[in-house]
């Protein structure tokens, strides 16, 4: 037994650290959120010469061949920072999707582009009504001569506004929650008939809503079998779940750590505030919770690293814990600041910011619970 | 022991239930309706200013007439108005304010003409409030105070014509005494505001930099170093305010009718076994609640400030409406992370994080829950701290 980080994955853990300490204050983030396209273009391309975008993608593919333990030393580096370019999007999500059923010539024609940062793919699976389900696809692919035409939209598609081409989720036979009959195709962002509208999340993050209005989807743009695509979609999904498990970790450290300072510094009835014992305690189970999430973030992310058999149950307890620990630990943050934690000023509230949106994404703390116990 | 409503009360009910349907906003000018609305209020029977003493104007209303306007006005809504000179200063003038001030004071804060603010947090006094340090010196022939100094989380201080603010006039004895009460414009020379922008995005809470403002000394209420006093009891009257407890009760309505238009399977997320649960956990305590605050009200006779029990109030009713807040947020998924620019999800949906990120004050502001809590210790349970 071992939890200890390669050195290579400490090397990188390192570099990531001294990346978001250097470029990631709080005041400079907010300057990048405020600017289009909402995150930094040049950091982007440092990313990319570090070989941090090409990390998750085999050798072959361009990339490195690490798998979702080095994304999670990653990620959580980034949670600790709030960084805000599109790499769940671009390289865990859109490109994980290609990765692992891409045939040679999508992955030639896109992954180079992915890994050097000159191109962009999202994942559009959430629609209206989808709620927590990603198998719940309504938008229906209507049969042509050489493949389907798409009328209909998707939802809260992350970083949507700059992407190149989107993986969408379409329904090609069987009923509106069905596994089987969802298919996965690559469509470029300039389709006809295809319009994005992008805006800004709460965290500051960028999201997007595609409109579909009889947009052609050849056979070449098929990603995978026909009727076949949710096992793809499932995995791509449990990678942004660990991936934004990960940041979640990275997120609270920031959160307790920050409150535990305060407390030291703030001197209210001729005491620091951390001489209480009710604020003592508190710390003390902001901390567990921490810690906790840790423990099963390792657990869930070596499942899945070694397609182990409860692989799937460990995302969804990750997925509920995670979310359970970020309202404890976001709102006692909050709380133990008092009217300075719920400013802008200081950076506590952004992190719960990132928490809750990160809660809310793939299916809530709710949902995963209730798959978890199915 | 009685809960009903005897036959006056109902009448009254319908009265109310009348008024309130007759003079409902149905478009135009909004500020002319309002006025107009407080004007009718009075000429009904004082219903402009229901909880002042008769001796002050007000109603002389029973507790269940109170119970019966809360609870129908939470419902049908009225007009904008502020707490500051109506509920929290108000009151003090009455009790402790000279009889000139009560005359100078009282028509115009009644009349919704002037808008005040309260000066009381500062950077270094938040939960520890009386160790305020907003120094107010007296001049040497006795004729006015020079206050400097710094107020934070100071509500509406942007709009405010006037500010009711706690100074330090003397620094000898304990930190209670040597407070002292003054009222002064907002709108002079000396005075200098920062907004402070919340979580939500939004702008309500201000901070105020005091230099050599002259208040003469006719603006003192009360005594000198007497205002720790004077401050408490409204203290009080806020916390029963922020209770916000019927509006709670309307708005768990509009979080089950949110919930209903949301469709999970074949049915909505109302259906959803594990929401519903949280829902209904949360009526429950709010009808248990709802009691509490009318045992107190039948408890404290119209006018008076409500004693320390006002902080049970406060705790439980700010749980609820955070919770609302909460499971409004998770009505709207996915949806209530959305910050403008997008017609995705329900409509509802669109300020949900926003919406639950500000209600996180309710449990910091008018003395945090951690203050209450030690409140109900010493002046409930009658724990004293015995230093070792």
């Amino acid at each position: 037994m071992n939890f200890d980080l390669s050195e290579e994955q400490q090397l990188v853990s390192d570099s990531i650290e001294r990346f978001v300490q250097e470029n990631y204050h709080l005041d400079s983030r907010i300057a990048i959120v405020k600017k289009s396209p909402g995150y930094s273009e040049e950091y982007w391309k440092t990313m990319s010469e570090l070989g941090w975008l090409g990390l998750p993608f085999s050798e072959d593919d361009g990339g490195f061949g690490g798998d979702q333990i080095d994304t999670m030393v990653l990620m959580e580096q980034f949670g600790k920072g709030l960084v805000l370019e599109p790499y769940l999007a671009s390289i865990i999500l859109g490109g994980g999707a290609i990765k692992r059923a891409g045939n040679d010539e999508q992955r030639q024609a896109w992954l180079e582009g992915v890994i050097d940062g000159s191109k962009q793919l999202a994942l559009a699976y959430a629609e209206p009504e989808s709620g927590d389900e990603p198998h719940n696809v309504a938008l229906a692919g209507s049969k042509t001569s050489d493949g389907y035409t798409l009328t209909g939209t998707k939802c809260m598609v992350l970083h949507g506004g700059t992407a190149t081409a989107f993986v969408v989720s379409f329904r090609t036979s069987g009923g509106t929650v069905d596994q089987s009959g969802i298919t996965l195709a690559l469509i470029p962002a300039d389709r006809e008939g295809l319009s994005i509208q992008a805006f800004p999340t709460v965290d500051g993050l960028q999201s997007s809503e595609l409109t579909f209005d009889k947009v052609a989807v050849t056979a070449a743009d098929i990603i995978g079998d026909v009727d076949g695509g949710f096992e793809t979609l499932n995995a791509t999904i449990n990678d942004g779940i660990l991936a934004v498990a990960a940041e979640a970790v990275g997120a609270m450290e920031v959160l307790y750590k920050d409150t535990v300072a305060y407390t030291q510094d703030r001197e209210q009835f001729d005491h620091p505030l951390s001489d209480f014992q009710v604020l003592q305690h508190r710390m003390v189970e902001m901390f567990m919770e921490y810690e906790q999430c840790k423990s099963l973030l390792f657990r869930a992310t070596m499942e899945v690293a070694s397609n182990g058999e409860d692989a799937q149950r460990c995302v969804h307890a990750l997925k509920h814990l995670i979310g359970k620990a970020s309202f404890f630990v976001g709102e006692n943050a909050v709380q133990t600041h008092g009217g300075m934690g719920v400013t802008e000023e200081l950076r506590v509230g952004h992190y719960f910011k990132r928490l809750l949106v990160i809660e809310a994404q793939f299916g809530n703390t709710d949902y995963h619970l209730d798959q978890f116990a199915a | 022991m009685d809960i009903e409503l005897s036959k006056e009360d109902l009448d009254f009910e319908a009265e109310v239930r009348g008024f309130l349907k007759e003079n409902a906003y149905t478009g135009g000018d909004a500020e002319a309706w309002r006025m107009n609305w407080f004007e009718k209020a009075r000429e009904k029977g004082n219903w402009d200013v229901p909880k002042w003493p008769v001796k002050f104007g007000g109603p002389g209303w029973t507790p269940n007439q109170h119970f019966v306007w809360q609870k129908e006005t939470a419902r049908a809504g009225t007009p904008w108005d502020m707490p500051f000179g109506l509920s929290m200063l108000g009151p003090v003038l009455m009790a402790h304010g000279s009889e000139e001030q009560q005359q100078r004071f009282l028509p115009d804060i009644r009349a919704r003409k002037v808008n005040w603010c309260q000066g009381y947090s500062e950077p270094g006094a938040g939960s520890d409030l009386a160790s305020l340090k907003t120094k107010a010196e007296l001049s040497e022939d006795g004729s006015h105070y020079v206050v400097n100094g710094t107020k934070i989380w100071t509500t509406m201080a942007h709009i405010a014509d006037w500010i009711f603010c706690l100074t330090r006039t003397s620094d000898a004895g304990i930190k209670q005494e040597g407070i002292t009460f003054l009222l002064f414009p907002m709108k002079q020379d000396g005075v200098e505001i920062k907004p402070i922008i919340t979580l939500g995005g939004s702008h309500t809470v201000n901070t105020v930099f005091f230099s050599d403002v002259k208040v003469p000394v006719e603006n003192r209420v009360g005594e000198e170093g007497k205002g720790w006093t004077y401050a408490k009891g409204l203290l009080e009257h806020e916390r029963t305010g922020i209770a916000g407890i019927s509006n709670s009760i309307v708005a768990l309505e509009g979080l089950k009718n949110k919930a209903r238009s949301v469709k999970r399977g074949n049915g909505s997320l109302m259906d959803v076994p594990s929401f519903r649960a949280k829902v209904a956990e949360l009526e429950v305590d709010l009808m248990a609640v709802e009691y509490t605050e009318l045992r107190s009200l039948a408890t404290a006779s119209a006018g008076t400030a409500p004693g320390p029990e006002s902080s049970i109030l406060k705790l439980k009713g700010t749980d609820i409406q955070q919770r609302i807040q909460k499971l409004t947020m998770e009505a709207g998924g996915q949806f209530s992370a959305a910050w403008g620019g997008t017609n995705a999800g329900p409509d509802f949906a669109r300020a949900g994080m926003g919406g639950y990120m500000s209600s996180r004050v309710y449990t910091i502001y008018g003395g945090a829950s951690e203050v209450q809590k030690d409140i109900v210790t010493k002046k409930v349970l009658g724990i004293k701290s015995s230093k070792k």
